[in-house]
């Protein structure tokens, strides 16, 4: 201890491996970084005052450059100047995906195509896909949104970020390149695939930081071990995950046996891309949302009506900075709750849970609603099976079945049919205890279920 | 007097048996005997083969599951009623056979609860039982 009652002996160097996480386990967050104090822990009140002054600009910006708005605004009687509180975004038209869709390509766009300065698209799985443009502007808040979340990680600039998403329209990939190169680290751009010149790539380079949907980490970490790749030694420290939801399963057992520390951030390409919200290390179900950017709501998905503070519903977003296209109260169709108070991390932005299940990806077994995050928290529960499974609904005589098939770890398996059943019926039992509906299981050899480098498809419904 | 078996998890699906097998020929390793069943889902392949520890380790590594236990294995002599008899033998003793199969058809792997217990009650009946070597010295050199 010095004089001044500070140990010097404590200053953590968050570029250790593992360092990081201890810092956050022993509750030091004044050790770990944080991108923009001012802005990122400021006081709810100045929050509050920011997003006002936005969104009463974004409205009218929007309202001014777009003519689908300035109709929609119109028909429901709304003009710019009835915006004067948070709560009057109420006024506003919701926007889905089909306004994009319908607008294909550039309806929506606010300003001249020659002040875009890149173009991104998701892939819709009907007709045309879903395009955004940014202009400078706009890709200077994206960096800063991945910034920040790359920082709640603990990365910093001298670390060596290893790309593993795939680049292209896709806004994962381009989208985490800008913003951790903003940030000062060094990139390398590897893109998704060749699983074993991945590994090749952490050693020879030295990578510290991995990018990658968490099945492709999992997958990269699988494919070293079995190469006899040594993780504890490897100078990999992070993993920042997207592209998919991580159950939290999946993340304990990647940190585990990657020994990293892994993060997962939120985004949609609709309003942005990654970097709406991202995971810190004090609570590792919530993410913070980078409110300066984006207002949020939660809505009741039947009705579109807002919930009480921090219950379940859809989330919508209004980005409160995009210039070349604006979105106003955008439904993601995720759900989650967001709760204001504030972090162990001293970052006052409110949080979203991480979201485990969409309005839209929820099946309906023999009139029971399941969703497939159900599943999965159900087998991350269970020792045996490893993280990957798919999910297969058909009508068979008329009637919903739906086949849960579960990879079976290589200790699991004993030269017995008997005991095999007996797992499978075991595995039955406990989907159906959560799910309240009868599900088939199948046992699958471990490696048995195909990985993906991108989002994991785990339900295939072949009824009608 | 028993053999060790190789059994390997396996989907019942094309090209999931070739695998192992391939596996098998890459590490030099010699098929005696093997046996597959599945439940629909799923299938258990079982394999006597020359060097069970090494083959366990080839499985292993990749990825597969595997579990390497004992079974019994009875050689019989060549001619009609043999399989007849033998079987009877167990019968009359009480072994519950959980599962059999020929290694060629004079040899057969036959798997009980109580490895120990059978060889001891079968030690004494007019069976002959091989072990690993037996089976080595009978079929190494046969085509």
């Amino acid at each position: 201890m010095t004089a001044t009652g500070i140990n010097e002996a404590e200053k953590i160097d968050v570029s250790v491996k593992g360092a990081a996480l201890a810092a956050a386990n022993a509750g030091k967050f004044d050790q770990l970084p944080i991108y923009d104090r001012a802005i990122e822990c400021s006081s709810r009140e100045r929050i509050r005052a920011i997003q006002l002054e936005k969104l009463i600009a974004q409205v009218e910006w929007t309202y001014e450059r777009v003519e689908w708005y300035r109709r929609k605004m119109d028909e429901m009687g709304v003009k710019p100047s009835d915006i004067r509180t948070l709560e009057d975004v109420r006024k506003l038209p919701f926007t889905d995906k089909s306004a994009l869709r319908d607008t294909f390509p550039y309806g929506l766009f606010a300003v001249p195509l020659d002040e875009v300065v890149e173009l991104h698209a998701s892939s819709g799985t009907t007709g045309k896909p879903i395009v955004v443009g940014y202009n400078d502007h706009d890709m200077d808040v994206w960096s800063d949104c991945i910034a920040r979340l790359s920082q709640m990680a603990g990365v910093v600039p001298s670390d060596r970020v290893q790309m593993a998403f795939g680049y292209g329209m896709f806004t994962g990939g381009f989208g985490l390149h800008y913003g951790l190169q903003k940030l000062g680290c060094m990139m390398i751009p590897a893109g998704s695939g060749n699983t074993e010149r991945q590994i090749q790539m952490i050693q020879d380079y030295g990578t510290t930081v991995l990018v990658a949907t968490p099945t492709y980490a999992l997958h990269i970490c699988e494919v070293g071990e079995r190469m006899g790749y040594d993780w504890a030694t490897s100078t990999l420290r992070v993993g920042l995950f997207g592209g998919e939801p991580c159950p939290p399963g999946l993340k304990q057992e990647i940190e585990s046996r990657m020994h990293i520390v892994c993060t997962d951030n939120y985004g949609l390409t609709e309003v942005m891309g990654p970097g709406v919200s991202g995971e810190c290390l004090a609570n590792r179900d919530m993410q913070h949302i980078a409110e300066d950017h984006f207002l949020w709501e939660v809505v009741d998905p039947e009705t579109g009506v807002p919930v009480p503070e921090g219950e379940m519903g859809e989330l919508v977003l209004t980005p409160l900075d995009k210039q070349a296209i604006p979105v106003l109260r955008y439904r993601t169709h995720d759900l989650t709750r967001v709760v204001t108070d504030k972090c162990a991390c001293g970052r006052t932005h409110a949080r979203m849970q991480k979201v485990r299940s969409r309005s839209d990806d929820m099946l309906i077994i023999r009139g029971t609603n399941v969703f497939p995050s159900q599943v999965e928290d159900v087998l991350t529960s269970i020792e045996g099976v490893t993280p990957h499974y798919r999910i297969i609904v058909e009508e068979v005589d008329g009637l919903d079945r739906m086949t849960v098939q579960t990879e079976i770890k290589p200790e699991t398996f004993s030269d017995s049919f008997e005991e095999m059943d007996r797992f499978r019926a075991l595995v039955a039992e406990k989907l159906k205890s959560v799910l309240l509906v009868g599900v088939r299981v199948q046992l699958i050899e471990p490696g048995g279920i195909e990985r993906t480098t991108g989002k994991a498809k785990h339900v295939e419904d072949r009824r009608k | 007097m028993s053999v060790p078996q190789i059994s390997v998890f396996l989907e019942s699906r094309p090209g999931h048996l070739r695998r192992i097998l391939d596996a098998f020929v890459e590490a030099d390793i010699n098929v005696r005997g093997f046996s597959a069943s599945d439940t629909g889902d799923y299938g258990v392949v079982r394999f006597i083969v020359d060097d069970a520890n090494r083959a366990n380790e080839v499985l292993k590594a990749m990825g597969c599951a595997t579990a390497v236990s004992e079974v019994l294995c009875l050689r019989l002599p060549d001619r009609p009623g043999e399989l007849a008899r033998v079987m009877g033998i167990i019968a009359e003793r009480d072994l519950n056979v959980l599962y059999t199969y020929s290694l060629i058809s004079t040899y057969i792997a036959v798997c009980v609860k109580d490895i120990p217990h059978a060889e001891e009650i079968l030690r004494d009946e007019p069976v002959e039982l091989a072990d690993s070597k037996d089976i080595a010295a009978r079929l190494d050199g046969i085509a």
